[in-house]
């Protein structure tokens, strides 16, 4: 075996010193008891999935041996290899397999994606990370914390991310039910910030689902193997995959493991607030609870959707020129961005020394899967605030039944619940404030220029001091008054600061991290130096640019607003 | 199957009426309560008693939805099935009324029959076609069983908010088919307008989320052929009435019903500007009923110009 192909597999730690559980501990602790069954019940469901139609079976298998060979001798390298026999073989040998042989195939292929995509998880891993993570986190940033990071108990972290939300609220159904955590995706480092919040919370470690891509970092990979995260490779198209993926969450959900998706799918290219979400993996914890509840087992499963604020985003430069060239088309991987260079990592985290708040990530309150809002003893509570019994929504005549077609439309409504409540628990940060400021003014200086056109304008649009104090002190008042009609959040630190700080705070942030600042200062004036980084702050906020306009702004809030929407 | 029905109205008589006859046991809730009148359905005055009820029908004017839902609200739970036949959008975000029924009620099995299906047809017994929008199975199921009749022909999409926009968007082309109408317009003239008001209907539908096939529909073409080729409903009459030169109240008094297009023009043509889409007629339509545009001015701009 070659070295290289060493860190591929997961590394995991001898069994030796295993830890004996203890009582109270999280039920993810003992996942790798599970992890057997759960590939078994996913592979079982898979299977039962494709069973009937014989016809129809060999298309599946059709499917994934065309779209195996394909990526595979697109790929062409070792690893590839090894697997491009058996799939261009298959897909030879299809048409001539017997009934049997092919459902033999089928059981086969669906047990290996499974076995492929399955996590791990190990407490002593957890437990190292949870102790050593910010302290190394702290000490790239500032070398000079570090003795007395290693010593104290405190963590320049705690400074840097703040959680908010109904944390208690959260601690305590986690111990009642199963949380789905629904959070934004801007930056490879949510999950990071996620965990990291979670664990300082109290709450539990969650399952989730990694893009294949970032296992591929060997320390980095064995850190995700073994903290629950399993793995989704993008680059397969096969259909059994995705309905393999599909299964895997829904078992894992359906078995009380507490987990988290990216409902968006991929990162934000634009800065938005994710207005489309991807159904799939929602659509995967809707069936689970139909599923509990029909089997009588009826313990809940409720949704977190969770907002990851940042004030300096690690990849806004390639987020955002992806988001201009592709508009419409997010890609799902870029290859070689910011987070896969460790001198942006370093540049990156050691900016934000100093800086309180620079991730606010706001738990929003949790609901079930049919949208109501959940009481602190975990009762579904409706619209006039009765109590709502959840195995209504998945019965008929009082008895639950399974109803893929049912589950399908109820997680579109969700999607709807959810994409709402982003909204409304998005935490506008300084630089998102300030850019919006400075991009309203660049598009009111350029009426009727596109999008391509403005971010162009490198340099040539200033706006004065004064003006754009002025300004972001009226913005900010507009967000406060939309805050109390709990309509979108606001930093804590600018809820009542002066305009002055927060502009001196912006600058600050952008200085020194990006290729060019969004914006410097020159004497009385301030210039927008990097108009796609001004759009990529501003655009958090361009769903509310009229409601945040005065008269005199009100035509070109409307094309931001407008912009936003294409 | 055991039906509720709210809303004493015209229309609610009718589903009454055609439930009861497909055979199923049906309870109409009216505020009033007391003795409507229809033929083997019960009458309730208390809203508690739609608590047994498997599918409801919502049969209230647009402007008591929201209310009725509240009302109604504390009543239900995941598995009643509600249906509403209310043409009307709330608000200026234009919010639809399935999902005031959504955001009022723990109810989420929701539909909404639109299409040119009048009250008059579902007693006389007269061929007629609905459609109905709704993304679960479960209600179109019930729909067909509660109208189950020789004579209904009853057409299904996912696309709830397509229809639930149509049928308010058809409204709004009806009163000003009224107007040209009361105005002496002539086939042609009306041929165009009625043209021009799909089109736009159409921008509106998609830019609200909506598909625009469904306006192609019966959700929007079909309800519009009805309404054009005079099935006698209050929008047209309401639209004839403002055009002999009487104000709203007076023309409201005359046509002798509620009209929701009335109230969505100026917010049709007020979301428009804001998602940069074209409207003129819904622009038209609103000055007309402010009373600042009048007559011939009003046909040229609603047909030609503009």
């Amino acid at each position: 075996m070659k070295l290289g192909s060493l860190w591929k597999r997961p590394f995991r730690l001898p069994h030796l010193a295993s830890r004996p559980p203890r009582p109270g501990d999280p039920l993810i602790y003992s996942f790798n008891n599970h992890r057997d069954a759960v590939i078994a019940e996913v592979t079982e469901r898979v299977v039962h999935a494709h069973q009937g139609d014989p016809a129809h079976l060999e298309r599946i298998l059709n499917d994934a041996a065309m779209h195996e060979t394909r990526r595979l001798q697109a790929q062409g390298d070792s690893e590839a290899a090894e697997s491009l026999s058996f799939w261009s073989n298959l897909y030879r040998r299809v048409a001539r397999l017997s009934d049997s042989e092919k459902r033999r195939m089928l059981r086969r292929i669906v047990s290996r994606m499974a076995q492929g995509v399955a996590g791990n998880f190990d407490p002593r891993v957890h437990a190292l990370a949870e102790r050593a993570a910010p302290k190394m986190l702290t000490g790239i940033m500032n070398p000079t914390f570090l003795p007395t990071e290693l010593a104290g108990t405190g963590s320049h972290l705690d400074m840097l991310v703040r959680a908010e939300g109904p944390l208690e609220s959260l601690r305590r159904l986690s111990n009642r039910g199963t949380l789905v955590f629904v959070p934004t995706h801007s930056s490879n480092l949510d999950s990071v910030v996620l965990g990291y919040a979670l664990a300082r919370a109290g709450l539990p470690p969650l399952m989730y689902g990694a893009g294949k891509n970032l296992f591929s970092n060997p320390v980095l990979s064995f850190f995700m193997h073994n903290l629950g995260a399993y793995q989704v490779d993008r680059r397969v198209q096969a259909q059994l995959y995705k309905e393999v993926l599909k299964a895997y969450a829904c078992v894992v959900i359906e078995k009380g493991f507490h987990s988290l998706f990216f409902p968006g799918g991929t990162r934000s290219r634009s800065n938005q607030v994710e207005n489309r979400l991807k159904l799939g993996l929602a659509g995967s914890a809707v069936e689970a609870f139909s599923r509990r509840q029909v089997r009588g087992d009826g313990r809940p499963v409720w949704f977190v959707p969770t907002t990851i604020n940042y004030d300096l985003v690690l990849e806004a430069e390639s987020l955002i020129e992806d988001h201009l060239r592709e508009k419409g088309k997010a890609r799902y991987i870029i290859e070689d961005d910011e987070s896969s260079q460790l001198d942006r990592w370093i540049a990156f985290l050691r900016k934000l020394v100093g800086l309180s708040s620079a991730c606010v990530i706001r738990f929003g309150s949790p609901i079930d899967p049919f949208g109501n809002s959940v009481d602190d003893i975990g009762q579904s509570i409706g619209p006039q605030g009765h109590v709502v019994d959840p195995v209504t929504y998945v019965s008929r005549n009082g008895t639950p039944e399974l109803n893929a077609e049912r589950d399908r439309a109820y997680t579109q409504d969700l999607a709807e619940t959810i994409v709402d409540r982003f909204r409304r628990n998005t935490v506008i940060m300084p630089t998102q404030l300030v850019a919006h400021v400075l991009y309203r003014h660049l598009v009111q200086a350029t009426p009727g220029m596109d999008v391509f056109g403005r971010v162009r304008e490198r340099g040539t649009i200033t706006m004065g001091w004064e003006e754009l104090e002025q300004e972001v002190g009226n913005v900010r008042d507009a967000i406060v008054g939309l805050e109390e009609r709990h309509e979108l959040r606001i930093q804590n630190e600018i809820r009542t600061a002066r305009p002055n700080a927060i502009v001196h705070r912006a600058l600050e942030v952008w200085n020194g991290y990006h290729t060019h600042a969004a914006a410097r200062v020159t004497q009385a004036e301030v210039v927008i130096e990097d108009p796609s980084l001004t759009l990529y702050y501003q655009n958090r906020l361009a769903p509310w640019a009229e409601q945040l306009a005065d008269d005199g702004h009100v035509a070109a809030a409307r094309e931001i607003q407008l912009e936003g929407r294409r | 199957m055991r039906i509720g029905v709210v809303g004493g109205g015209e229309f609610g008589r009718g589903l009454a009426t055609t439930s009861a006859r497909a055979g199923h046991e049906v309870l109409l809730w009216s505020r009033r309560g007391g003795d409507l009148q229809v033929p083997r359905v019960k009458v309730t005055g208390s809203v508690e008693d739609l608590a047994d009820r498997q599918l409801i029908f919502l049969a209230v004017p647009s402007p008591h939805v929201t209310d009725t839902a509240r009302h109604l609200g504390p009543t239900m739970n995941g598995e009643h099935v509600l249906v509403h036949v209310s043409r009307g959008l709330v608000g200026e975000q234009l919010e639809t009324l399935s999902h005031v029924l959504r955001s009022e009620t723990p109810c989420r099995r929701v539909g909404a029959l639109g299409g040119p299906l009048m009250a008059r047809a579902l007693t006389a017994d007269e061929p007629c076609g609905v459609i109905l929008g709704t993304r679960f199975p479960e209600v179109e199921e019930a729909v067909r069983a509660a109208l189950d009749a020789p004579t209904i022909r009853i057409e299904r999409t996912d696309d709830i908010l397509g229809v639930e926009i149509s049928s308010a968007l058809v409204g709004l082309i009806a009163l000003g088919t009224g107007y040209a109408l009361g105005h002496g317009a002539t086939p042609d003239t009306l041929a165009l307008y009625v043209t021009r008001g799909a089109r736009e209907a159409v921008r509106v539908v998609t830019a609200l989320g909506g598909r625009p096939e469904t306006f192609s529909g019966l959700a929007g073409f079909g309800d519009l052929v009805a309404a054009v080729a005079g099935d006698g409903r209050p929008e047209i009459r309401l639209g004839m009435a403002l055009a002999k030169g009487l104000d709203l109240d007076r023309a409201g008094v005359e046509a002798g019903a509620y009209i929701e297009g009335v109230f969505i023009a100026r917010r049709v043509a007020n979301f428009a500007k804001r998602a940069g889409i074209r409207t003129p007629i819904a622009g038209v339509m609103a000055d007309v009923v402010d009373g600042t545009i009048r007559g011939k001015d009003a046909i040229a701009a609603l047909s030609v110009s503009l």
